[in-house]
């Protein structure tokens, strides 16, 4: 009897112990099920995409519900996995490669469509979204791979400089030229400078980079490396050498470095430096314009600044994307899913949603949209149609991404300790980003 | 030959207790630790990128060659030994203190050994967010630069200064881990008799020496034990440079498991990280067998 006891003690033990590594940081949406689902014959799918904020999620408990209750035979739910840095997602979903456990829908960052889609990981859509005429162009090209479409985004993104009028008029910084410019001819470098150097005093900065140490630096940085003639890989993704190691991205590279070498910007700058009134001036993406909202002072946007040597506007562009993974259980109902969710109503309500420009055109004629017509987010739309430019389309992406992080925060971390711009060491950090894409690509990928 | 000995029904009803209620304890041991080592070891002789399960090849000890040619490894294996070789004794010394400190009797003294434990009842991650804070260059944000500029010095970048921001991360570990380490010291401590104490007053040793004659000799196990298990730890320095530094300022506090973690996820080369993993595992291994050998002998 006492060793039945004991065993019967261990096993429960065992059992709780192996319950207890279930449990992950996720919140599940869709609420509704219908009888279908409820008897097994339905198509369940799966999406997995970052959590957001509730807006967000609550406009995906509502569609889900919608979806669901209108399809029985294909319910829905949708997984928000936290997104606690630049790369936990990409971690995730990696971990479910391995253990072969991906959803039937996965949202990927707009730069790695390349490298799921060259991998197998994701299958194409192209058959459900023949017509892609009404959504802009930088949306289409990111989502492509090899001729074939591996995803689709209700959103697009874009980058601008954000300044704050009251500290800038305090400084005696002419505003009227701020409003001046124009989406064909913005700000130049040297004018950036400038307005950093004027506002840069004991309490603030002339200037604030994204210090994200992860895709946030590649993404917002690589207009300037377009603008002053050299992007960071080759149009065909297969080389870096000669593009990010270039004389002109390191040219690129030392213009920014010396924003910092200089003291206009900070290189661990607090958390929401220009929300806080730490900062005169920010290159920052559209999002933040929600987050302005509150702010204790009046202030600006204006185009994305240029290379003085070209003149070349260049924005930044790309969101989040819905992509069906080889582990779809019925890739046609993810199709029919995908086709509805990217709806123009549904576009429009979702960028509403989540404060980002549509990705299709014929979004911006719905209400909710209206806002988009007007300053500032207008400037947001005016820079994805006249001047956005994908990342590279490549699939040693993630390896570039991470690499190109590394060797920005080394080079401004010594920018900051020096007080100076070292060229040969700039030079050197970016021989390594290239050398270790060009292992990586000829590894894995090349023919 | 030898003589079976022939337990009582009484102690063979203890040793099956015994075996069952280790079932438990062995299967999670071997399901977490032994199964997935084996596996480590298993592929990193092999070329698998982590997007690829289904395409791997076996490439012998090519990755294990590539690893020892990369000045990446060289310099976060530097950086994990720095921070080991000097966060051990700081921290079991200052454990070691604060037990002495703890162990006396007197009023509130229940508070203090709380107020020193209560940095390990909080997360490592949140430990790490608020020091990235105090640590702020900006004397308006950060608190420390706050004191310094109140003091009329000038602002240190203490996490992105390659020269102190590993040494940022060394002080922080060792306040946060001290508390543990200080409650080991305190059993061992309380385990040695007050007679030992009273004989050596009696022979006029001093409390310097009552120290190092008494205590240190009674303390032996123990301090062995804390030193192994602290320089494990160390070496398995992960989430401070994550959250704080994320290995930079140029890569000055790249930890081994930072490498392996960017080398296996944020790359995809889970091979190469395999490989890198294994050689780690032989390095902590036999860095504990040393220390153990040196303290033991001590």
């Amino acid at each position: 009897m006492k060793k039945m006891m004991c065993a019967g003690m261990a096993v429960t033990m065992a059992l709780s112990l192996t319950a207890c590594g279930g449990g992950n940081s996720t919140s599940t949406s869709g609420t509704g099920e219908s009888s279908a689902a409820a008897d097994g014959s339905a198509t369940t799918l799966t999406i997995w995409q970052p959590s957001d904020k509730e807006s967000i999620e609550n406009w995906w408990v509502e569609k889900l519900d919608e979806w669901n209750a209108a399809h029985p035979d294909i319910q829905v739910s949708r997984i928000a996995i936290d997104r606690s840095d630049s790369y936990a997602y990409d971690n995730k979903v990696a971990t479910a490669v391995t253990s072969n456990d991906l959803p039937d829908i996965l949202f990927v960052d707009g730069p790695q469509v390349s490298y799921y889609a060259a991998n197998g990981i994701t299958v194409p859509i192209t058959k459900y979204f023949e017509d892609t005429s009404d959504f802009v162009d930088s949306t289409v090209a990111e989502c492509t791979y090899d001729g074939e479409l591996y995803a689709i985004s209700a959103t697009e993104s874009s980058v601008a400089l954000y300044y704050n009028k009251d500290y800038l008029t305090e400084c005696n910084y002419d505003i009227s030229k701020l409003e001046s410019y124009t989406a064909e001819n913005p700000m130049t470098w040297s004018e950036f400078e400038e307005l950093a150097k004027q506002c840069t005093t004991d309490s603030y900065v002339g200037t604030h980079i994204v210090m994200d140490h992860g895709e946030g630096l590649p993404y917002a940085l690589e207009p300037m490396y377009i603008s002053n003639g050299k992007d960071y890989i080759s149009d065909d993704g297969s080389t870096a050498q000669g593009y990010v190691n270039s004389p002109e991205a390191v040219e690129t590279t030392a213009f920014l470095a010396g924003l910092i070498a200089k003291g206009y910007a900070n290189v661990d700058p607090i958390t929401d430096e220009f929300l806080n009134g730490a900062c005169a001036t920010e290159i920052q993406g559209s999002w933040d314009v929600t987050v302005l909202e509150d702010a204790a002072f009046e202030w600006g946007v204006t185009y994305y600044p240029v290379s003085d040597k070209t003149g070349t506007p260049v924005s930044p562009c790309g969101d989040w994307a819905a992509a069906v993974t080889n582990n779809c259980s019925n890739v046609d109902a993810a199709g029919e899913f995908l086709q509805w969710l990217m709806s123009t109503e549904n576009v429009a309500s979702y960028a509403a949603a989540i404060s980002k420009p549509a990705s299709r055109t014929s979004a911006y004629e719905d209400p909710s949209m209206a806002v988009y017509q007007d300053y500032p987010l207008s400037v947001f739309v005016e820079e994805l149609r006249n001047s956005a430019s994908p990342r590279p389309r490549t699939p040693s992406y993630a390896t570039f991404s991470a690499d190109y992080a590394e060797a920005m925060t080394n080079i401004f971390a010594e920018a900051a300790s020096n007080g100076a711009v070292e060229e040969s060491y700039i030079q050197e950090q970016l021989d390594n980003v290239a050398a270790s894409f060009e292992e990586d690509y000829n590894t894995y990928y090349a023919q | 030959m030898s003589k079976k000995i022939q337990l009582s029904p009484r102690k063979k009803d203890e040793q099956v207790a015994a075996y069952v209620f280790s079932i438990p304890a062995v299967f999670l041991l071997v399901a977490f630790m032994v199964v997935p080592m084996i596996y480590t070891i298993y592929y990193s002789v092999f070329q698998y990128q982590v997007m690829r399960p289904n395409d791997i090849s076996f490439i012998g000890i090519a990755n294990y060659i590539k690893l020892f040619a990369d000045s990446d490894f060289w310099l976060a294996l530097k950086n994990t030994v720095y921070f080991t070789i000097i966060v051990v004794p700081v921290q079991c010394a200052l454990a070691l203190a604060l037990a002495m400190l703890v162990s006396k009797k007197f009023r509130g003294v229940s508070i203090f050994r709380t107020m020193y434990f209560s940095p390990q009842l909080t997360s490592m991650v949140v430990i790490s967010v608020l020091w990235t804070v105090l640590y702020n260059s900006n004397p308006n944000t950060g608190l420390i630069n706050s004191i310094l500029a109140g003091m009329g010095m000038e602002p240190i970048n203490f996490l992105s200064n390659p020269k102190t921001a590993m040494n940022a991360i060394i002080f922080m570990s060792a306040w946060q881990g001290a508390g543990y380490q200080m409650m080991i010291f305190l059993a061992g401590l309380q385990g040695i008799p007050g007679e030992q104490y009273e004989a050596a007053s009696v022979d006029g040793a001093t409390p310097v020496q009552r120290f190092l004659y008494v205590t240190l000799p009674n303390l032996k196990g123990t301090i062995v034990y804390v030193i192994t298990i602290t320089m494990i730890q160390a070496m398995k320095l992960f989430t401070q440079p994550y959250v704080m530094t994320q290995g930079g300022p140029q890569n000055a506090t790249k930890t081994m498991v930072y490498y392996i973690y960017t080398q296996g996820f944020q790359k995809g080369n889970f091979g190469y990280a395999c490989s890198a993993a294994a050689v780690f595992f032989v390095i902590v291994v036999a860095m504990s067998l040393i220390m153990q050998k040196i303290t033991a002998d001590a």
